[in-house]
């Protein structure tokens, strides 16, 4: 232990549903993953990348949900990414000659630099695989890694544990065929946790997981140290890390939060609008639709209309992003410091956000973290930057409160998930997984064709389990496509739950949706054995 | 509203979704019910009753007894009971219920107890007679815990620190700025139509800035109330009944029909039911109002 006064735990979540359809040459949504991928996940590699080699040490605990990690090895959604990833260095490159003697010469330069470099990134280091990035930070200690529910299911809203176990085991069982070795940490979907299933996570050897303040703030009994450590679940002895309000809102906060900046990046101006048809068309979607394609040549400014927005200046953004970052850090100085006098170990926050907000949302979201890291490593010595279990290893006494049941949504509990505009949906996702276990149980040792029909039966579960589609039809957004999926994965469960019962198996149509719905090409349907999760809870 | 645009612009080539059209039942035969927390104070259940249970247990009881009987959610307060059987609960509470509605959201009389809720007749002599019993769930507590641990003590006021810093008298509210900005990233392809250049449109952050103002969020005070109103009664059995202009399906004469109230919404709605021949009608208007002051 050195002689900072406390720590400072950052942690992403990086996540978006399994979004993939083969069945179209082209397909909108898809553009979600290409373009966090090419604004975010490959971002934040570079940056790892260069504190590295310039020898800035940090600590970053992020999630790679499952989903997220299926995508980015998926061959074809690799494929089309490359194709996404050659557009963008094709069109930056003309711009820059379209630019040349204009105001918007700079930021067209920066766009080209940056996608040449992701481009490198992406071919040359990591070819085509950019979770090998991921995984060499993991093992070089800077970067821990930790997985999520399998599809990002909503676990307060199951009534069969069966499915909160297959959540569970499905998700440990993708991440150790990616990364090499278990999880020792998962993000609840949501930060969604339900009493007892802590369970679940113990089983699979995950030591902590993360909840919103008033999980462990409305614990019993109540925590000594409020949500500045960590408290152990009574039966499991799983951590329980409390999100800290101070530091979020910092970021989020409508009126003070960072990326409102006016020398920010305008997300609503986009050049998929500003340059003529003819010479962007080729960029657009097949359809030709004028829509964003993520380059954004303007600035905030203010509170004015979209073509009173000014030119973007990289240099002056940068500045900014430094004195953010800055600021960031000192009132965590601060903040810490005031702790220190309240409780009589070296306290802990947690700084828990979105990954994609970083870059894609909040553009110099990236560099504020770059600078961040190296003004924590370089500049003061009264805060240090660890990991979960960096923390549980200095400190492995901590006090036995059962955590409330609690989620980071709007409200705190499951509203935003089980509302009237959702509420539908969970008929169908209960009786579902009901099935589920029932076939599991009747075919405990399938083969063959009825072996993949239950495993397929499996995906179609946690498909329609991502508590994505819920949340896109509280907020409207998407409504549509969400509504959509959700039914088709319903369809196809029911389809295949006909024909299994039936026993007249279509092997035409498990062939279809193994190319589909192809997450989990390892699943196996008998996480949802009765004994199985009739074991768990027995040992606990 | 825009027309999303998923599956449907992008169909080229004689590409069809062979699974684009049909839709998925409504119910799967089988009378059950199930229980979900929604958060400290509320519950939703849903459940399926069908035709062949009704006739077992007017089989059972005879229709007279049931055509006098109504029909009901009883909620048992089960905190504490290791198996409930029926009657062991500490207590229960009864709620008239269509059965049609396949669906309530069930108000919790206390925080953190534990429940499992039946749907059943209940007779004019007071007998229940049970049609689907739920599951059992139990509510957080919604507040910090009286419960201290003797070997985890600290000083009260500190804790009283400890909590005002961790924003206990917030608790919820963070989010909602949170999912609004979260809900950004998904809008990219809606903006063809909602991407205007005048001055109407603001830049993303100080227009979500006015937005989440509405919360009246601010250091010493907030308030934060929502509602979802539901209207429900019944008609003559062919009458066509519409609320706000949009026809309703009766079942049996009965409907029901759920609306958000968000911040400033007014909800007007006419109902209207006519008979077949269109020559009778009967109106009752709901009104309702979310109005904020200072």
């Amino acid at each position: 232990m050195g002689q900072e006064k406390g720590y400072l735990a950052l942690v992403l979540h990086a996540h978006l549903p399994f979004i993939k359809h083969p069945e179209y040459p082209d397909f909108l949504e898809e553009d979600w993953f290409y373009e966090a991928m090419v604004e975010t996940y490959i971002p934040l590699l570079n940056v790892f990348e260069n504190l590295t080699a310039e020898g800035t040490d940090f600590r970053l605990t992020m999630s790679l949900t499952p989903p997220l990690c299926n995508m980015m090895e998926d061959p074809l959604l690799i494929e089309r990414f490359r194709h996404y990833l050659n557009q963008r260095v094709e069109l930056s490159g003309k711009e820059i000659e379209r630019t040349k003697n204009t105001e918007f010469y700079d930021v067209a330069k920066m766009y080209y630099d940056k996608f040449r470099r992701y481009q490198d990134l992406f071919e040359n280091r990591y070819h085509g695989h950019v979770l090998t990035g991921f995984k060499k930070f993991q093992d070089m200690g800077k970067l821990e890694i930790i997985t999520c529910c399998a599809t990002h299911g909503y676990l307060p809203l199951m009534v069969h544990k069966e499915s909160v176990h297959a959540q569970i085991k499905t998700a440990v069982n993708d991440y150790r065929l990616r990364f090499g070795r278990s999880p020792r940490g998962i993000w609840l979907a949501e930060c969604a946790y339900n009493p007892g299933d802590d369970k679940f996570l113990r089983e699979q050897g995950i030591r902590f997981f993360f909840t919103e303040s008033h999980g462990v703030l409305h614990g019993t009994p109540r925590p000594k140290y409020g949500i500045y450590a960590p408290v152990y679940c009574p039966q499991t002895g799983v951590a329980a890390f409390a999100r800290d309000m101070e530091s979020a809102q910092q970021v989020w906060s409508a009126e003070s939060g960072y990326p409102g900046d006016p020398r920010y990046r305008e997300f609503y101006r986009d050049l998929g609008y500003d340059l003529p048809y003819d010479y962007i068309k080729p960029y657009l979607h097949s359809d030709g639709i004028r829509r964003n394609i993520g380059m954004k040549y303007h600035k905030i400014t203010g509170k004015v209309a979209l073509d009173q927005k000014q030119p973007y200046n990289p240099r002056d953004a940068r500045e900014v992003a430094a004195t953010h970052a800055g600021n960031f850090m000192f009132n965590r100085q601060k903040q810490i410091e005031y702790l220190s006098t309240l409780v009589d170990r070296k306290p802990l926050v947690v700084s828990m956000y979105d990954a994609e907000l970083y870059g894609h949302w909040w553009y110099e979201g990236i560099e504020f973290l770059e600078y961040l890291f190296k003004k924590i490593y370089h500049d003061q010595k009264d805060i240090k930057l660890i990991t979960p279990m960096e923390y549980l290893e200095m400190y492995p006494e901590n006090q036995m409160v059962q955590p409330s049941m609690s989620s980071w949504g709007d409200k705190g509990y499951h509203d935003v998930w089980l509302n009237s505009g959702n509420d539908w949906i969970y008929r169908h996702l209960i009786k579902s997984a009901e099935r589920m276990v029932e076939l599991t149980n009747k075919f405990p040792h399938a083969n063959g064709l009825l072996k993949r029909a239950l495993n397929q039966l499996a995906r179609e579960l946690v498909l329609m389990q991502s508590s994505d589609w819920a949340f896109l039809m509280t907020t409207g957004t998407a409504k549509e496509y969400s509504t959509k999926r959700t039914k088709d994965h319903v369809k196809r469960f029911n389809e295949l739950y006909e024909q299994i019962q039936g026993n007249r198996i279509d092997e035409k149509y498990v062939y279809d949706l193994e190319q589909r719905d192809s997450i989990f090409q390892d699943i196996d349907y008998n996480v949802y054995s009765t004994a199985e999760k009739d074991a768990v809870l027995a040992k606990y | 509203m825009t027309q999303h645009l998923s599956s449907t612009a992008l169909v080229r080539n004689g590409v069809k979704d062979l699974h684009a059209e049909a839709d998925i039942p409504s119910g799967y035969g089988k009378t059950e019910s199930y229980l979900l927390p929604k958060d400290p104070s509320w519950m939703f259940l849903f459940w399926e009753i069908t035709p062949e249970t009704i006739n077992y247990v007017r089989n059972q009881y005879g229709s007279d007894t049931l055509a006098e009987a109504r029909t009901i959610i009883r909620l048992h307060d089960v905190t504490g009971v290791e198996a409930f059987n029926g009657s062991n609960a500490l207590k229960h509470y009864d709620m008239p219920v269509i059965f049609e509605a396949r669906s309530w959201y069930i108000n919790a009389p206390e925080a953190g107890h534990a429940y499992i809720a039946d749907i059943g007749y209940l007779t004019e002599n007071g007998l229940f007679i049970l049609v689907t019993r739920s599951n059992m769930i139990a509510l957080p507590p919604g507040k910090v815990s009286d419960i201290i641990d003797d070997k985890w003590m600290i000083v009260e006021a500190d804790f009283q620190k400890l909590l005002k810093l961790a924003g206990a008298d917030y608790i919820g509210l963070g989010a909602s700025e949170r999912m609004q900005v979260v809900d950004q990233r998904w809008k990219l392809t809606e903006l063809p139509n909602s991407y205007l250049p005048s001055s109407s449109v603001n830049s993303s952050w100080s227009s979500f800035a006015l937005h989440t103002a509405k919360n009246e969020q601010d250091e010493d005070i907030w308030l934060q109330a929502d509602a979802e109103i539901i209207i429900y009664g019944s008609a003559s059995k062919n009458a066509i009944v519409t609320i706000n202009g949009k026809e309703v399906q009766l079942k049996d004469g009965k409907f029901s029909f759920r609306q958000h109230l968000s911040a400033g919404d007014v909800i007007d709605m006419p109902i209207h039911a006519r008979n077949a021949k269109g020559d009778k009608t009967r109106h009752i208007t709901i009104k309702a109002l979310r109005e904020q002051g200072k």
